[in-house]
């Protein structure tokens, strides 16, 4: 080979860092400030860095030979005088010195200048190719899944034969075939574009169909806005971050192609004709090719090789992090182990139960001796299956935790319907759901105790008392299902999608021939068992879930809005139904739902929460006629009736607070038409009211003030059973 | 805020409607079985609805869910082209396509306020894009989005406008989604379930606030529904669809106090009521029927309590039970002409003694 000097002269520099792309101050992408990132980020801004300045800073010509240096002359060892064979001579590259810091190569070239145009040319090709590359998906993608129709299996068929075309072998058969090709960076970074955009295509074209459907999509279209607006406007910055990610992921597999075909020999030697440029492909070439790991020289081939690994390594790292920006589960899986373990709690032992913090393992209680006192608010006979006092769940740890649940009493009595309600995210599924402990990290119980009263209905799992926050796996898989069952609020979708209804009863009954007789409780014909999920209707669904949580005859049913996503008329049969069931079975019954008027009717004591806390608790018919809690008062007048007279009513002001930020004292009281002082300080707790069944957590109602006469109605007789047979309703307001 | 407005513009009534709907017909054609055996199917979602909203009154739509009560909005909004029957904007028959011109004065509000804004925008986006497509505010956009955020009671406007969609309570983006459709100035608002995604407490705000617009911008406002306590609440006059077809219409008092369609009557026994003394036993059960292969004659017949032979057969008419109440029913077909239909058979219940059974 020939040693000439040539410049890096005429290839333009590099513009901005792929760094700058990801970090736009917007909320489009605000990725996660993950260590992971910013290591991504810092290894990506050094290598643009350099290869935007690599230019100024290289201290030699990448091409240009050490004179002076060169050690030229090295005898191979057995040959030259004396030896029979003919003296031959080998070039030794000069290890890292001042002069040259990361040595020399054999032709006596500067290493780090090497080095830093080699950045330049593998980062330009890089980012050239994402760039081709994501405007043709972009092109592509959006118009095909935004036009729909015609045009879309058009740009599709295009898209799925470029797919076809396999980019790598393609380059090198080229490169090899026209020498040209493989030199001209432009030509490469072309190829790779043009063979990758079809994967972020398809992926660009799936989403743009489902944003076109989307709301704001269509209110755009419906305003009057132009196509090409809401393509530019309403779409396309939705899709930045998958449209991010690819760019990265192209940059990072046009990278690697680039440098796979150099070091195969066919991106063009930088010294011949039409001469290629120095990239680390090339470095690597022509290190491997003179014996330079055999002759120990890592400071010629150990550097390139390392930037391969560091940048992809960097660009990698930057993907997870768009990539859990994608996907928030992921980031908040990452976040709460963290948090997690800094707040002291391990989490290992708890996968598919909610954790407890503070508090040592116990096994099974003895049957129990001494009960505690009840809470005074009960008067039912009925007996007590699970009692909960005192309760606190948290999401999160330490200083960010949310209290969801605080302080929290219920009673769940054998043959009863217990109403929980209140507005979204006032923490009612989160109270039942921690009180089986069926919650996931990271909901943490903080404090309580929950108890349930086993007495079987059938089979042999134990009787007696076992406490729920100190229970096993082992003890709590015993009795979930079996004994206390749920319909979760989710579970129109809860539903295995693949096998069969009966497929399912299958594995909950474990081979008891009940299926058919089951599904018939619910009102649905046992010919449904040969069904798929798909098959049924929602309120198909929701039955075969509540004829799967009644199967094994459990002694508490938990419902979570069982009927919240259904008409009005399929609510009230599989409403009827569940109270059949009830009067059947006996099962204690938590029902969950923020439907107030529904409860009245249902339940026979209703328990008010509000931002986690119980605030009001009383049996349903006291609760309707006669709330002493301004929120239950204001929700109350939150339906308006089916009949009477019309009036204009205002309902409560405001909305309901975030559990981040919550007011002091009584939450309530910012919406609160009754708040005094002292609302504004302290938190009022829930205490039995003077000479009744019903608990309420309200300032009003300690002597503090005249309690006005809205509030003040005379309690129903107490029918002792909860529903009383009529009931006259009392004038309105 | 008036409300309870007793009596609905009737044919007699010289008014013309803003918008009105003739024998509106849609169908959608759906894909069925995969693969190879693929074959379209073809879903009658809506048929034969007519429909007209008149200034200063709220019309409810209500029926369950698939009932085609969204198809009847998309349709009068223009957004989807009827298979039949046509759309008049102030009596004279709209131009075809979605002119700017009629997106101006027709706009439609959207069920889900978490998916109807663009969560990559800014309020203001949401309100400025209409102002300028529109023309509507010559110079001043910062005033008029001001003025908008103040019509929907978001205050102080210029800390909503400056926020993102996330940073919003549900009521205070279907506020800003409402301020969205009034920013043009329009005369007719179609709302399609506006309350339904927001938590109870917050529900009355976004009403009274449609009431509030009905009468002081003399609004035409379709108010699309499932719960017929909140139509009672809120409209002027209720329309009940059942399967793609309108089953009965009526000022929202009568019909509900007096419901004359079998399955508004269902309807109103299933609905959660506090005030009821014991709970409704329901004269019928079952569940819609499917839109692929709708039933024949009268689509409620597999479900209704009082169904007769002809009910099978023939589309009941729809008949005018009082001045300004219709429901399609042979009940409240007299007899005789019932009979001459049904080629023999003789009717054993009127409608009379249908409406004395009720409770
Ligand atoms: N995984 C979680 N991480 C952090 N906060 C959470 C998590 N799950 C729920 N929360 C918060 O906890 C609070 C209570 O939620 P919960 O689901 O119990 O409410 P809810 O009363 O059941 O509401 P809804 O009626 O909407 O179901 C909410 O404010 C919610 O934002
Ligand atoms: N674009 C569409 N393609 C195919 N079928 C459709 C389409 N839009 C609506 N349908 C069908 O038309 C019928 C009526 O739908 P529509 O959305 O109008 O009902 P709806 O009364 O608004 O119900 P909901 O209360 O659930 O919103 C349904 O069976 C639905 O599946
Ligand atoms: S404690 Fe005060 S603010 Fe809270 S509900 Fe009672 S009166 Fe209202
Ligand atoms: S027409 Fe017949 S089936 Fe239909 S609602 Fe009337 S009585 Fe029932
Ligand atoms: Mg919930
Ligand atoms: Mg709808």
């Amino acid at each position: 080979m020939t040693i000439n000097s040539t410049s890096l002269a005429g290839i333009p520099p590099v513009a901005g860092p792929t760094a700058e792309l990801v970090l736009r101050p917007t909320r489009v992408l605000r990725l996660p400030r993950s260590p992971k990132v910013i290591a991504g980020l810092v290894i990506l801004g050094v290598f643009g860095v350099l290869a935007i300045i690599g230019r100024w800073i290289a201290p030699y010509s990448p091409n240009a030979t050490d004179q002076q240096n060169w050690v030229r002359h090295v005898l191979v060892p057995g040959t030259g005088a004396g030896t029979g064979f003919p003296a031959s001579y080998y070039p030794l590259p000069l290890p890292p010195s001042a002069a040259h810091w990361l040595g020399t190569t054999v032709f006596a070239q500067d290493v780090s200048s090497q080095l830093l145009a080699a950045t330049q040319a593998t980062m330009f090709v890089g980012l050239l190719a994402a760039a081709i590359a994501t405007v043709l998906s972009v092109l592509f993608g959006v118009t095909a899944g935004y036009l729909g129709g015609g045009t879309d299996e058009g740009l599709s068929l295009v898209a799925n034969v470029f797919l076809a075309i396999p980019g790598l072998p393609l380059l090198i058969v080229l490169a090899d075939y026209m020498p040209s090709a493989g030199s001209s960076v432009l030509l490469v970074a072309a190829i790779i574009a043009v063979t990758t955009w079809a994967y972020t295509s398809r992926t660009l074209r799936a989403q743009t169909l489902s944003l076109r459907n989307r709301d704001f999509v269509e209110a755009a279209r419906v305003s009057g806005e132009s196509r090409v607006r809401i393509i530019l406007v309403e779409v396309l910055p939705n899709l930045i971050p998958i449209v991010a990610a690819s760019f990265l992921f192209t940059a990072l597999s046009a990278m690697g192609a680039y440098v796979a075909i150099a070091f195969l020999g066919l991106a063009g030697s930088p010294t011949s004709s039409p001469p290629g440029l120095w990239n680390w492909g090339e470095m690597l070439r022509e290190g491997f090719a003179n014996n330079a790991v055999r002759g120990g020289w890592w400071w010629w081939w150990a550097p390139p090789g390392i930037c391969i690994a560091l940048l992809g390594t960097g660009l990698a790292l930057l993907n997870f992090g768009i990539d859990e920006f994608i996907n928030p589960r992921l980031r908040a899986a990452g976040l709460s182990r963290r948090t997690a373990k800094k707040a002291g709690i391990s989490l290992r032992s708890t996968l598919g139960m909610t954790p407890v913090a503070h508090r040592r393992a116990v096994a099974i209680m003895p049957q129990v001796t001494a009960m505690r006192p009840e809470p005074s608010s009960v008067r039912n006979a009925a007996e007590p299956v699970l009692t909960i006092r005192g309760l606190s769940v948290d999401y999160g740890y330490g200083d960010q935790a949310v209290h969801a649940v605080v302080d929290c009493d219920l009673v769940l009595r054998r043959g009863k319907v217990l109403g929980l309600a209140g507005e979204s995210g006032s923490g009612k599924t989160t109270l039942a759901l921690a009180a089986i402990r069926l919650l996931r990290a990271p909901a943490v119980i903080t404090g309580g105790e929950v108890l349930f009263h086993s007495k079987p209905i059938s089979g042999e799992e134990p009787a007696g008392t076992i406490d729920m926050l100190s229970a096993t796996e082992e003890q709590l898989r015993a009795i979930r299902w079996s004994e206390i069952a749920v319909v979760l609020q989710s579970s129109l979708n809860a539903l295995n999608p693949v096998i069969t209804i009966g497929a399912q009863f299958d594995d909950l009954l474990r081979g008891l021939a009940r299926a058919g007789e089951v599904l018939g409780m619910v009102g649905m014909n046992a010919e449904r068992l040969r069904s798929h999920a798909h098959e049924l209707s929602g309120g198909m669904r929701q039955r075969a879930m509540i004829a799967m949580a009644i199967a094994l005859e459990p002694q508490v049913m938990i419902l979570d809005e069982p009927t919240t996503a259904l008409d009005v008329v399929t609510q009230r049969e599989i409403l009827e139904e569940l109270i059949g069931l009830r009067d059947r079975i006996g099962f204690a019954t938590l029902f969950i739902t923020h439907d107030l008027s529904l409860l009245v009717e249902l339940a026979d004591e209703i328990a008010v929460m509000y931002a986690g806390r119980l605030m009001e608790r009383a049996p349903a018919t006291s609760l309707f006629h006669a709330p002493r809690l301004p929120y239950t008062y204001g929700l109350l007048h939150c339906f308006p009736p089916l009949h009477g007279a019309r009036l204009a009513m205002e309902g409560l002001k405001g909305s309901p607070p975030d559990l981040r930020d919550l007011p002091s004292g009584c939450a309530f009281h910012p919406r609160c038409a009754w708040a005094m002082p002292r609302c504004h300080q302290d938190v009022p707790t829930l205490a039995p009211l003077d000479g009744s069944a019903r608990e309420v957590a309200c300032w009003l109602h300690r002597g503090e003030a005249n309690v006005p006469a809205e509030l003040a109605r005379p309690d129903p007789l107490p029918s002792g059973s909860g529903r009383s047979g009529s009931i006259a309703r009392v004038g309105e307001p | 805020m008036k409300l309870g407005a007793a009596q609905t513009p009737t044919a007699s009534t010289p008014v013309i409607p803003v918008l009105e709907g003739r024998e509106l017909t849609k169908s959608f054609w759906v894909k069925q079985g995969r693969g190879l055996l693929a074959g379209k199917a073809r879903v009658h979602a809506v048929e034969s609805v007519s429909i007209r909203l008149d200034p200063g009154r709220v019309t409810a739509l209500v029926g369950e869910s698939g009932a085609g009560k969204t198809t009847v909005g998309r349709l009068l909004a223009k957004i989807i082209k009827p298979d039949g029957g046509e759309v008049l904007l102030d009596g004279r028959p709209a131009p075809p396509g979605r002119p700017r011109a009629y997106a101006a004065q027709v706009q439609m509000v959207f069920q889900d306020p978490f998916a109807s804004l663009n969560p990559v925008h800014r309020v203001r986006h949401h309100l400025v894009r209409p102002l300028q497509i529109h023309h509507m505010a010559s110079g001043d956009l910062e005033a008029a989005v001001d003025e908008l955020l103040r019509r929907v009671a978001l205050k102080p406007p210029a800390h909503f406008a400056a926020k993102f969609p996330h940073e919003l309570s549900g009521g205070q983006r279907q506020r800003v989604a409402i301020a969205r459709g009034l920013a043009v100035r329009p005369r007719v608002l179609i709302a399609d379930e506006p309350v339904s995604m927001l938590d109870v407490s917050i529900r009355l705000g976004v009403l009274n606030l449609l009431a509030d617009l009905r009468d002081r911008e003399n609004l035409a406002i379709l108010y699309v529904t499932h719960d017929i306590a909140s139509a009672r609440y809120l409209a002027d006059t209720i329309m009940v669809m059942y399967a793609g077809q309108l089953v009965e219409a009526a000022p929202s008092v009568s019909l509900t106090d007096r419901p004359a369609h079998p399955y508004t009557q269902l309807l109103l026994a299933a609905a959660p009521d506090p005030d009821r003394a014991e709970r409704p036993a329901l004269a019928a059960h079952g569940a819609p029927p499917s839109l692929l292969a709708p039933p024949s004659g009268c689509r409620f017949h597999p479900r209704c309590p009082y169904v007769m032979e002809i009910c099978k057969r023939q589309v009941p008419p729809s008949v005018a039970v009082a001045s300004d109440h219709s429901a399609a029913c042979w009940l409240h077909v007299d007899p005789n002409e019932r009979r001459v239909n049904e080629t023999g058979l003789p009717a054993t219940t009127t409608a009379r003694d249908l409406l004395d059974q009720r409770n």
